[in-house]
């Protein structure tokens, strides 16, 4: 009995030394580090000095923004439909009802400055707007923070972020830009979703949505600036759609547990009669 | 007249109870190691069982094979997932299982005279096995999948001679591809399977007529020691199939992702190579040994069909008259050297193979070719000492 266990803990030590071994030592030094998030956009250099008045901010958004931007919410229609925007950049415009709340405000700022910087991506379709102040703008995310919604879900933020050019085939969700003009924007046709949250781990989606340049040099996914709240609700989000029956599998799985346990005891008595016998 | 007699008159059913399983007797003083087999058997019928459910609904197309796996049988079907995670998660652990009986058979001698047979038939299983995991790991037609199968197949275009059209043979193709696909499914689901059910049966059945090896590797005289295979070994080995299903299940529900790259999760992508290409892990150790001559790509090609094929000869090198490990003290040594570079071998194969790397792959390469070549040589040393005892 005791020289058995002795040869169970070798085997358990072998093969934990093997499975740590590959999976945690090898695996990591193979992919190496995956850079820190940084939820605060520090490498954007324009502040937000002052408070924003969201009165001013609403006819400066219709002034400046209306041309390409709805903004449901307040029912307002952009001047461009969608497909002709779409033909114009070669990707359709968001509609802004909760984008202030979604992305982060010291980024939104920066972004409507210079958009290109923002997103670390020289070919990023909206133009910059020198013809606002620090203070215009200033208003103007003030004017969308008023009207977003406050308690946002993974799901709508996926539609508001990502769907404009990622497909989620398994949600039967289609990217609303054409294929084809994708590939003039961005030089290829972005990845499905679907699996995401399967094929890569949480640390990575994390790090990735919020500085893509960092994770992937190279890549034509634009920064997008999300908050770190909006980022974990999209990261779970797409771990969910991955990998849709957890909650089944755990319960299940705690049963079944408790079943091999019971045989574990009813074979182990049956064998301990069995061989009493022998002696 | 009760059914067993009618069946007895026609099969001769109580004969045949009586020596497979009543009067087979196997030694008392084997641990459990001596269990593995049985467990084999049992991970075989799982991954027999799973795999018929999976056959039920994956399509082996290579533009719908993806999908089908990923959504219809995981998503979508009821239970799919579980048959999916059974047959994904008993695959590797099959191969678990398969090295620690192999190891078990190494250390106590079972390959001695006059068990050959039953060596030769377990390393006939073992590529088979081998043969079977890789063209399974294809049929997801994930990125790994793809390009495993392509990384693999582009090492038979080495073999002299018929080397490049062996690689169109076995691909249908000049590149991995859906004819790839399909042949590799073929094989798969029924040439494999259909071998390894035949081995296995040579193997059991080989096993039963020499007897199970034992502890101290002496042979029982059957008619007075030993225990009956049924109902004695059988309690002992339920009782280890059940603590391994416990464990087997825990994995299934809750780890299931061990045995399932995440890179896997993207669709094949022939026109882009993932970052890193390495086989599943029950594969590398051998790959390292290909890796470890990493200055010379034959010499690599040489040693690692090599290393696939060294263990078969361990009866014909291995002469000591002792049979088990547990009395040889210059074997241990050599054994457990052997499990420890076994083990390097397998984390090196997922590191860069770079630097320091690199070289310690090398130096772990031969010293697995060394295990092989010491034991002539200690054979030779206990053969001389015990015939020093003798004088």
């Amino acid at each position: 009995m005791i020289k058995e266990l002795k040869i169970l803990f070798a085997i358990v030590v072998i093969v934990l030394i093997g499975y740590y071994g590959i999976e945690d030592l090898a695996h990591h030094e193979m992919y190496g580090n995956i850079p820190k998030p940084d939820f605060n956009y520090l490498d954007l250099q324009y502040d937000i000095k002052e408070k924003g008045n969201p009165q001013n901010g609403e006819n400066l958004f219709k002034q400046n923004c209306l041309s390409c931007h709805s903004l449901k919410v307040k029912n307002l229609k952009a001047m461009m439909d969608e497909n002709t925007a779409m033909h114009a950049f070669n990707v359709v415009p968001p509609d802004l009802s909760n984008r202030a709340n979604i992305v982060e405000e010291h980024f939104l700022f920066n972004f409507i400055k210079n958009p290109q910087n923002a997103t670390k991506n020289p070919k990023f379709a909206m133009p910059p707007q020198p013809q606002l102040t620090d203070k215009q703008i200033t208003d103007i995310v003030s004017f969308l923070k008023t009207v977003a919604k406050k308690d946002i879900q993974g799901e709508e933020i996926i539609e508001d972020a990502c769907t404009r050019c990622h497909n989620i085939k398994y949600q039967k969700i289609e990217a609303h830009t054409n294929p084809e003009n994708l590939k003039k924007y961005l030089g290829k046709i972005p990845p499905d979703l679907s699996l995401k949250g399967k094929s890569r781990d949480k640390e990575y989606l994390v790090a990735f949505i919020n500085n893509p340049q960092t994770v992937l040099p190279g890549t034509s996914m634009p920064r997008l600036g999300l908050t770190k709240e909006s980022t974990e609700k999209v990261v779970n989000y797409l771990e969910h759609i991955a990998d849709p029956h957890k909650e089944e599998r755990n319960k299940i799985g705690m049963w079944v547990l408790i079943y091999m346990l019971i045989g574990v005891i009813l074979t182990y008595s049956w064998k301990k009669k069995i061989w009493k016998s022998l002696k | 007249m009760r059914f067993i007699d009618w069946l007895d008159e026609r099969l001769e059913i109580r004969k045949l109870i009586k020596v497979s399983l009543t009067d087979y007797k196997v030694p008392k003083n084997i641990n459990f190691l001596w269990s593995f087999g049985m467990l084999l058997v049992l991970t075989f019928a799982i991954l027999f069982i799973s795999g018929l459910f999976l056959l039920m609904y994956y399509k082996p197309d290579a533009k719908l094979a993806f999908d089908s796996v990923n959504k219809t049988i995981i998503m979508d079907v009821s239970y799919g997932w579980l048959f999916r995670h059974v047959h994904a998660v008993a695959a590797s652990i099959v191969f678990l299982l398969m090295f620690i009986h192999i190891g078990r058979g190494i250390y106590y001698g079972s390959y001695k005279s006059p068990r050959e047979i039953v060596w030769i038939t377990g390393y006939i299983l073992f590529i088979l096995f081998a043969a079977t995991a890789f063209t399974g790991y294809l049929l997801p037609w994930g990125q790994m999948s793809y390009w495993a199968a392509q990384t693999i197949t582009t090492l038979f275009e080495k073999i002299p001679f018929i080397g490049p059209q062996l690689v169109i043979w076995l691909r249908g193709d000049y590149a991995v591809s859906d004819p790839t696909l399909t042949r590799f499914f073929a094989l798969h689901v029924t040439l494999l399977p259909v071998l390894i059910m035949i081995v296995m049966g040579i193997h059991l059945y080989s096993v039963r007529i020499v007897g199970s090896n034992n502890e101290d590797g002496k042979p029982i005289d059957k008619k007075k020691e030993g225990v009956p295979f049924w109902p004695v070994f059988m309690s002992k080995e339920f009782f280890v199939m059940s603590v391994f299903l416990l464990f087997f299940f825990y994995l299934v529900f809750f780890k299931f992702d061990f045995a399932m790259d995440r890179v896997n999760f993207e669709p094949a992508n022939p026109l882009q190579t993932p970052t890193h290409i390495y086989p599943e892990w029950y594969f590398l150790a051998f790959y390292e040994v290909l890796r470890g001559f990493f200055f010379s790509q034959n010499l690599g090609l040489i040693a690692f069909a090599l290393s696939m094929v060294m263990i078969l000869f361990l009866p014909w090198l291995d002469k000591s008259p002792t049979v088990s490990g547990k009395n040889r003290p210059l074997f241990q040594i050599a054994f457990w050297i052997f499990v420890i570079d076994v083990l390097v071998l397998t984390i090196l194969g997922k590191l860069p193979p770079t630097g320091l790397y690199a070289w310690v792959g090398f130096f772990a390469a031969l010293v697995f070719f060394g295990f092989f070549i010491s034991l002539p040589i200690i054979a030779r040393i206990e053969k001389k000492q015990l015939e020093g005892d003798k004088k």
